[in-house]
């Protein structure tokens, strides 16, 4: 039998070729105020997430009718629930993406910092979040322990791999929680934006790239934005790259966009499928 | 007057020698330490020079110090039309301990009102750094607006912030000649991010505010940045409904 890295051809919803996972973490002022930082000035990047960016992109997503997933940090949340609260009633999937957007692993503070924003984020919308995502990158096996008690059955944060797999931690692999990769370095905004300072128009054409290899092979694309501005895409300009993005996946035949819930689900209905080959690891 | 559909702020953060003062003395200003240097001896003019053909009236944050070592210069920037706003005294950062910010706030407000001839409207903090107090001690000295956060696409209240009564006019920092220059982004690719930015921003009908330098380390003084920039403000003058305006002015039409 192929092993999932060397498999070309997935059962995808529908029968898709290719699955486009859009992922907005919304990195409010959580960032500033987790370090400590009052949010003003060359500091406010943050107020412009729920002020315009995310109005910008909720349009956007509404005018190509895609579904797309929302990561809110439970800080942010306490400052916007009404924003926060009238996205997930339009149907888009909240995860959770820390409180204070945690620069570091808080160590033995994070199952307390899970629990309250999984609480923060039920209590704002209605619906208890399942999926996760790290703030900064930073997970470890107690990350996982938490949030598989609290009820999470994915999250989309690791690096290693460029398929939906079955979590393994504690030595045994898990038929009831997935993992859905991203990549931080090359399918993210934050790297063109603070690192290279790339123009927009180019960033779009590194995405198309990444797309054209990725609907070549595997077909999972998973893209994440912020909307900010400063490192994040809530610009006019770059809120059009994205929307390029879309309209370029679009073109391509057998394109099936996913909110990332849906696809861990769909996963977890076969997990025998998303089985990954753990030896030398 | 009437609301215009694209209004845009030319800022020029005028920071010279104080940047180097900060942390180094007079004498230590040479060599690498020297580029600040370089605001009032070529940058300023090529700058203002520049500004002047295109017929664009700049708002000026001035840092107190500056204005007092230069103030028939910054006098005469006021005859040419150009705003004059506050900048702190000497490129402290206004949150770091021991600074008395009332003092400093007033001591500049001070001098700035001697040498323009009336009282700045307007101010943006230094290193873009506010402390919570900041916008309060504004509004006590009657200041119009703030222009430091970088966090709207059109101006807004400040009074949920602390600024009574004031207003925001806010800029964005990929629109700081310093946020590319600083990173090395050659001229050209300066300009191309610029220009699909301000398309873009244009489209949604956006503030648009261009902050700028008279340096030749991460500002826009330099010949070849000057002609980069003298391109890309042809550019934006032909695009329907903008209109360049002050910051006071843009505060005035809120």
């Amino acid at each position: 039998m192929t092993s999932l890295a060397q498999r070309r051809q997935h059962a995808w919803p529908d029968g898709a070729r290719c699955v486009v996972g859009l992922t907005l973490d919304f990195d409010g002022t959580s960032l500033e105020r987790g370090r400590g930082q009052l949010p003003f000035g060359a500091r406010s990047h943050g107020r412009y997430s729920a002020k315009c960016g995310i109005p910008r992109f909720v349009d956007m997503f509404a005018r190509h009718n895609v579904p797309w997933t929302f990561y809110v940090s439970g800080y942010d949340a306490e400052e916007s629930p009404d924003l926060v609260r009238a996205i997930a009633r339009s149907g888009v999937e909240i995860g959770s993406h820390g409180y204070l957007h945690e620069g570091v692993d808080p160590g033995d503070a994070e199952p307390e910092l899970l629990e309250r924003t999984h609480l923060l984020l039920t209590e704002i919308t209605g619906i208890a979040p399942r999926g996760w995502r790290s703030p900064s990158g930073h997970k470890t096996a107690r990350t996982l322990r938490k949030l598989r008690e609290l009820g999470y059955v994915y999250d989309s944060s690791d690096k290693d791999f460029d398929l939906p797999y079955l979590a393994r931690y504690d030595g045994e692999e898990r038929s009831d929680y997935v993992c859905l990769p991203n990549n931080t370095s090359s399918l993210d905004d934050f790297p063109f934006y603070r690192v290279s300072y790339t123009p927009p128009s180019e960033v779009l054409n590194h995405w198309r790239q990444e797309f054209d290899a990725i609907y070549a092979e595997g077909g999972y694309y998973n893209l994440t934005f912020h909307p900010r501005v400063g490192y994040g895409s809530g610009s006019p300009a770059r809120v059009a790259a994205v929307e390029g993005l879309i309209a370029y996946a679009r073109q391509h035949e057998g394109v099936r966009f996913v909110g990332m819930l849906e696809l861990a689900q769909w996963c977890l209905e076969r997990p025998a499928d998303w089985r990954r080959d753990w030896s030398g690891q | 007057m009437t609301k215009v559909p694209v209004p845009v702020a030319v800022t020029v953060n005028l920071q010279g020698k104080t940047v180097e003062l900060a942390h180094l003395g007079e004498d230590a200003l040479f060599g690498r330490a020297s580029y600040g240097k370089y605001a009032y001896a070529v940058g300023c003019e090529r700058l203002f020079g520049l500004l002047d053909r295109h017929g664009i009236k700049a708002t000026v944050f001035v840092p107190g110090a500056e204005a007092e070592a230069n103030p028939d210069y910054i006098a005469a920037l006021v005859q040419r039309g150009h705003e004059i706003a506050a900048h702190g005294w000497a490129m402290e950062e206004l949150d770091a301990p021991q600074i008395d910010e009332r003092a400093l706030l007033e001591r500049t407000h001070a001098t700035l009102t001697r040498i323009v001839g009336h009282p700045p409207r307007g101010f943006r903090a230094p290193h873009g750094k506010l402390t919570r107090h900041t916008l309060g001690h504004l509004a006590d000295l009657g200041y119009r607006y703030d222009a430091s956060f970088q966090d709207d696409d059109h101006p807004y209240r400040l009074d949920a912030d602390g600024g009574r009564g004031m207003i925001e006019v806010p800029h964005a920092e990929i629109l700081i000649d310093a946020t590319l220059y600083a990173q090395r982004q050659t001229h050209d690719r300066a300009m191309k991010t610029w220009r699909e930015e301000i398309e873009a921003m244009h489209r949604e009908q956006c503030m648009i505010a261009l902050t700028l330098h008279p340096r030749s380390d991460y500002g826009s003084a330099r010949a070849s940045r000057i002609a980069a920039l003298d391109g890309l403000l042809s550019w934006v003058r032909g695009l329907d409904g903008v209109s360049f305006l002050t910051c006071g002015e843009i505060a005035d039409q809120f």
